[in-house]
């Protein structure tokens, strides 16, 4: 029974020799001479600005989480336009319950105070 | 059946109820100062969506919404016990002054949408909604863990809970992508049919399985996916971490037992279930060590425990271990002992949590020292139900937590699994030292001086009376439940 397992046993093994061997190789083989280009954080070509690890005000992530409502409401929403007449007023009363359900939503995030900036 | 997506909706009224409760309170929530009033409101839509849950118990299994969602009376019988669950938490709830008045409208919302996750966990018939439902439910449950703001305990189990959530659902839905590159379906019937040709690379399917079923362990809270239980429950408002403990593992058994009996074995003969798509794999014996470990793992933690909530997190762990004993023998004694004992755990255990937010509640405290005299401080009723409670979840006669347990044995001697047998034996006796620790605190300690007299929680007392009655009850005449456990294992065969 317990040879069934081997092969896994094995994919551990030649997995983990692999990445210790490719990570040392590099290690012992590379030339080192660090000039401040090369020291500096790669950011696809781009000079470091600064700390990434800035502070955001978590106001930006209630309008990033609406943004998100939203665009999802057009995706649905879309589709159901473009096949408007074919879907025919079954569509448009479950597009409208969609809609409202939604408009719920804005109505509660607006009342709790989510959209207030201060 | 097959239905589409509005022929549907005549078979789907338990959800339309309990969705339509949600939108309902979260309007109300707006307009409604007295957050009391929604806590009613949302007990009467989980009262009527039971009434129409149990209305519907006994239709023909039927798949809806395009084979995404089944309606069997598997399905149906966890969606009870999900109400049920749910039904008791806002009970405790009204009592608990634990989440703020000012949360107390998005805690009842956010705690109805759990459940409503968890009706899709029971009867998702393809992995993607079997993924959705669990991720409803898993993402609820931070939001409620984290509801007491002003406590650093909360926040913190919040965020714990949200990593080992976020890594396990990640394992999960890798393991399933690879069900899916061998099955080229999500849809349970075509997996099944997959499977019954042989599935593919036996050692690939293996491992897909184990991806899949650390996913659905960590809703159970088995070893070694517990590593959040302890400190979610400590953390959590006492209300939801009852309903947690209970509902959560219950959901896990249901999406489990749907994903492993029906979607990748055959049922043959006499109840009895070939798991065919590992046939050159012992994969029982797995679930063999996962049970012990898990069983024995959260007793011996449980052992050293001071904090009343964070030993019964162990116990719990411990119970997610006997509860996964059913699934080893691969037939439908197993299960039903299983869906037998998630009942009678759902009862006792959501009791325990009651006496812990009534003794919190008059204390402020959780710890074992609160507990000290408590039958001499005012408290006799509670103490006493909680003496109830304790011996169930020890396993004692005559006590409903007995025959659960006594049902999970003999289906395993039955299936010949007799080290499983004896190591649920000894953990019985280990769980007996700090279960009777705290009997012997409330009843045979002296109080301290510092030690005020416990004012019991009015409003808990109906539920606490009924939930000991049952817990009694169901220990001495327990013909009923057996009966509806077994006629709630009609599953939508693919």
């Amino acid at each position: 029974m317990s040879d069934a397992y081997l092969p896994i046993l094995l994919i551990f093994g030649v997995s983990a020799l692999n990445a210790v061997f490719m990570v040392a190789l590099s290690h012992i083989l590379n030339p080192r001479r660090p000039t401040p280009q090369k020291a500096m954080p790669y950011e696809s070509g781009m000079i470091p600005l600064g700390d990434t690890r800035a502070r955001f005000s978590v106001k930006f992530y209630l309008v990033a989480i609406s943004f998100i409502v939203f665009d999802l409401e057009a995706v649905f929403l879309i589709p159901w336009a473009v096949e408007m007449r074919a879907l025919g007023w079954s569509g448009f009363v479950a597009a409208s319950i969609f809609v409202a359900v939604l408009t719920a939503g804005l109505v509660y995030e607006w009342k709790k105070g989510g959209l207030d900036w201060d | 059946m097959d239905l589409g997506n509005v022929a549907s909706l005549s078979l789907f009224y338990p959800e339309i109820v309990l969705a339509g409760t949600i939108l309902v309170l979260t309007i109300l929530d707006l307009v409604v100062a007295n957050k009391r009033a929604m806590a009613y409101l949302g007990l009467a839509g989980c009262l009527v969506a039971l009434g129409a849950t149990v209305d519907l118990y006994g239709t023909e299994p039927t798949l809806l919404f395009h084979r995404m969602v089944a309606l069997d009376n598997f399905s149906l019988f966890f969606k009870v016990v999900t109400l049920a669950a749910l039904v008791g938490a806002i009970w405790m709830s009204i009592g608990s002054g634990e989440v703020r008045q000012v949360h107390l409208g998005e805690y009842y919302i956010v705690l109805l949408t759990c459940g409503f996750g968890m009706f899709f966990m029971a009867s998702a018939n393809n992995l993607l909604m079997a993924y959705l439902g669990l991720e409803l439910v898993s993402l609820t449950s931070y939001i409620l863990t984290g509801m007491l703001p002003h406590n650093r305990r909360s926040a913190e189990a919040a965020l714990k809970y949200l990593i080992y959530g976020g890594v396990a659902s990640g394992t999960m839905i890798y393991g399933m992508s690879w069900v899916f590159g061998m099955a080229g379906s999500l849809d349970y019937a075509t997996i099944n049919a997959a499977m019954a040709e042989g599935g593919g690379n036996q050692i690939a399917l293996f491992m897909a399985f184990v991806f899949i079923l650390a996913g659905f362990g960590y809703k159970m809270a088995f070893a070694p996916f517990h590593m959040w239980s302890p400190d979610v429950y400590q953390g959590a408002p006492t209300p939801f971490t009852g309903f947690l403990s209970v509902a959560s593992n219950a959901a896990g058994v249901a999406i489990l037992i749907r994903f492993f009996y029906p979607a990748v074995s055959t049922l043959g003969q006499e109840g009895a279930w070939a798991f065919q798509a590992l046939p050159a794999l012992q994969w029982t014996d797995l679930l063999v060590a996962l049970s012990i470990i898990t069983m024995t793992w959260g007793n011996l933690s449980a052992l050293n425990q001071r904090n009343v909530k964070r030993l019964l997190a162990y116990s719990g762990i411990a119970h997610a271990g006997y509860i996964m004993m059913g699934l080893v023998v691969l037939n439908n004694d197993g299960l039903n002992a299983m869906l037998f004992y998630v009942v009678v755990y759902l009862i006792m255990n959501l009791g325990a949590f009651l006496v812990v937010m009534i003794v919190a509640n008059a204390t402020g405290r959780e710890d074992m020292d609160a507990y000290r005299g408590l039958a001499w401080r005012g408290a006799a009723f509670p103490a006493v139900c909680m003496m109830v409670f304790l011996a169930s979840l020890t396993g004692l006669p005559p006590m409903a937590g007995f025959i659960g347990k006594l049902l999970l044995v003999a289906a395993i001697i039955e299936g010949q699994f007799y080290v499983l047998a004896v190591v649920a034996m000894i953990n019985t006796v280990v769980s007996l030292y700090y279960y009777w620790r705290i009997v012997k605190t409330m009843f045979l300690d002296e109080p301290a001086p510092e030690d005020g007299p416990v004012a019991a929680t009015a409003s808990a007392m109906p539920l606490l009376g009924a939930l000991m009655v049952l817990t009694i009850v169901l220990g001495v005449y327990w013909a009923p439940l057996l009966d509806y456990t077994t006629g709630s294992l009609g599953f939508f065969m693919p």
